[in-house]
């Protein structure tokens, strides 16, 4: 999947949103477009405004600037029509504890002037047998595939997931992933939010990295791989100390790092090109006559392009 | 909306504070004000100290018993002193210390009643005396100038439980209303709820329409098992349709309030004590439990305020001095006033989520 080319498969367009909140700039010029069917990604670390910006395209947050287009539809001037057509699962909300599973599908389907059997949506997300369970009675891991149903009970065209595997086991975020991939196969266009990379990387057709309030980068996964100067991680592990400086001449070669471990001394690097780096590193070592203990070449992950483009980690 | 007005009484229903404050506190209250304040008054137990053997002894003790209120028991020799310790332990009300005079004398009778029961012991004081008096009469053989006959008509003073029975009712609607209204909102937007009811395209005011509409239906079941069950305990009520009307409408005013209460206080425990704070002292100064006219002066200028207040009257106008809804427009009129000024402070003051 690639960046929309024609007009009329833009499903959402964010024309440089900027959100206040008092002093806080949570939205700092933000503008992208989405296209029908894509399954697309706002990648970021916890307060980068990930939130926000599906709020502002779901209209539960005015911008203070700018304006978004969801559907065709301005989303400050129509936000009932918006939200008649869209599907949402929000961060940290719940449903009414006292309902059961069923009962919440009903009540959320009369909302809308045409809505999905509730049974069979609790089918597509194997919660059938517990349809008159009451929602504190389940998982957490249930508890987001219910709140992911409960997103599909008008048939929307765009749903937004808001960090939906936040917080679940890997079995249960791949689980998600796969009830995702169906929510597309299924026709809907998806947005997701996520701070992991991981996420990002296999479910997503195109992402955007989300940092400070502005998109740092934007492009399908291996497209931002690509991107990076030296998309590739040597490590290498020697039983003698290699001189980093002979090692840094080598062309193609960027951020040498040294390490003693108990496996040896260790000498990470990234390359632009995989195979003359190595050849070039094998050598040197047999130059010095010194032993090889292990050698590792990995392709760079969203990670490093995350690190790159914010010089900050996901995690700050 | 339909699907949407049963959502909203199912999470009413089943939610065991709302019920507990509906249904469980006012039904405690009516049992235990039932069980503690018996239709007739109590009985004075009087010590008699006499020597039965006396023709006045004897008789006085005999005119003494017949009176229907007094337990009488007979001892003699008690002296004064005596009758002070006896009086100050809890067994008897009254002392009659009844000493034969000199042949040809009159006897002495000495009457003793503890000093902080004034309004009991008047009653016996002059329950006593007229006693004492007739017996006099008997056996001195005087003629009466006039003859007085007592006649028990079929007239029925209200009792105490029937004054509290609407008190209790009113009660039980503020509280419902105004704490469990304010505690689920507060929940459901702590919880996020009402946030994902905002990202749907149901309008706002439907929502609370809704809301507003199952607690109504909730506080007219409240309002008919209450009524029935005072009535079953012994409760001489009138009411009916209108009653229920006037007792809904007063409803609304404090479900106002619990939206008040949950729009201005965050934080859950905080939002019960606030909803607590105000309905509490409400309980005890609109006349719930007694009649406004026992507080101090000082304080009615508040107590004729608020809301509570002038729906009891209504109520308590209706059910047992069996007025019509009409007769209470002056109570209406000031419930009217409560009900919209609460309104736009409730619509003014509510926020669907914390930001």
């Amino acid at each position: 999947m690639t960046a929309p080319t024609q007009a009329d498969g833009t499903v959402i367009t964010a024309r440089g949103l900027v959100k206040r909140y008092g002093v806080l700039t949570a939205l700092d010029g933000v503008s992208f477009e989405v296209a029908r069917g894509e399954i697309f990604g706002i990648l970021g670390p916890n307060g980068a405004g990930k939130t926000t910006l599906v709020e502002v395209l779901e209209g539960l947050t005015t911008p203070t600037q700018g304006s978004a287009s969801v559907l065709g539809l301005e989303v400050t001037d129509a936000p009932t029509e918006v939200k008649r057509r869209i599907g949402v699962q929000l961060q940290a909300s719940s449903y009414h504890q006292y309902l059961t599973l069923k009962e919440i599908l009903e009540l959320f389907g009369s909302f809308y002037p045409q809505h999905a059997d509730p049974i069979e949506l609790l089918r597509r997300v194997r919660l059938e047998d517990r349809a008159n369970a009451r929602m504190r009675t389940l998982s957490g891991g249930m508890q987001q595939r219910f709140s992911i149903v409960a997103a599909l009970v008008n048939n929307p065209e765009v749903v937004f997931f808001d960090e939906p595997t936040s917080g679940l086991d890997p079995d249960a975020r791949r689980d998600l992933w796969n009830i995702v991939r169906e929510v597309r196969a299924s026709g809907a266009t998806v947005v997701l939010t996520t701070h992991y990379m991981e996420e990002a990387e296999t479910l997503c057709d195109r992402v955007a990295f989300l940092h400070r309030g502005q998109i740092a980068a934007l492009d399908t996964p291996q497209g931002l791989i690509r991107s990076l100067h030296a998309p590739y991680r040597v490590t290498f592990t020697t039983a003698a100390p290699l001189d980093a400086a002979v090692a840094a001449a080598i062309p193609g070669t960027r951020g040498i790092e040294q390490d003693h471990t108990p496996d040896g001394y260790v000498l990470r690097l990234r390359a632009d090109t995989a195979p003359p780096v190595v050849s070039a590193l094998t050598s040197m070592v047999e130059r010095a006559g010194i032993e090889m203990v292990d050698l590792a070449v990995e392709p760079a992950t969203l990670e490093d392009v995350f690190l790159s483009v914010t010089g900050s980690g996901l995690d700050g | 909306m339909r699907t949407l007005l049963g959502a909203s009484v199912k999470m009413v229903i089943r939610d065991r504070q709302s019920i507990f404050w509906a249904f469980f506190f006012p039904l405690i209250l009516l049992g235990v004000f039932r069980l503690f304040s018996p239709g007739t008054a109590n009985t004075t137990n009087l010590l008699v100290s006499a020597d039965t053997r006396t023709e006045t002894g004897a008789a006085l003790v005999q005119a003494l018993q017949q009176v229907p209120f007094l337990n009488v028991e007979v001892r003699s020799g008690v002296s004064s002193a005596e009758a002070n310790g006896i009086l100050a332990q809890r067994k008897f009300n009254a002392a009659l210390l009844v000493t034969a005079g000199p042949t040809g004398q009159p006897a002495a009778a000495e009457l003793i009643t503890a000093i902080n029961d004034p309004i009991g012991s008047s009653i016996t004081v002059a329950a006593i005396s007229s006693v004492v008096d007739r017996v006099n009469l008997v056996l001195t053989r005087a003629p009466r100038a006039i003859e007085l006959q007592a006649r028990v008509s079929d007239v029925r003073r209200t009792t105490y439980f029937e004054f509290l029975a609407p008190g209790i009712i009113g009660m039980g609607l503020m509280n419902f209303a105004t704490i469990s209204l304010a505690a689920s909102l507060s929940r459901y937007r702590a919880e996020g709820v009402l946030r994902r009811i905002r990202a749907t395209p149901l309008a706002p005011w439907k929502f609370f329409a809704s809301v507003v509409g199952a607690y109504l239906l909730v506080a007219a079941a409240q309002v008919f098992v209450l009524d029935q069950v005072a009535r079953l305990m012994g409760a001489n009520l009138h009411g009916g349709i209108p009653f229920m009307l006037v007792a809904v409408f007063g409803t609304l005013i404090f479900l106002n309030i619990g939206v008040i209460v949950a729009g201005k206080v965050h934080g859950r425990g905080a939002v019960e004590g606030a909803a607590n704070a105000i309905t509490m002292p409400m309980m005890f100064l609109s006349g719930s439990f007694f009649p406004i006219t026992s507080l101090p002066a000082a304080i009615r200028p508040i107590v004729e305020l608020l809301p509570l207040t002038h729906m009891l009257s209504a109520l308590r106008g209706m059910a047992l001095d069996g007025e019509s809804v009409l007769d209470q427009w002056p109570a209406l009129l000031v419930m009217a006033g409560w009900a919209v000024g609460t309104f736009v402070l409730a619509r003014m003051t509510f926020r669907f989520d914390d930001n």
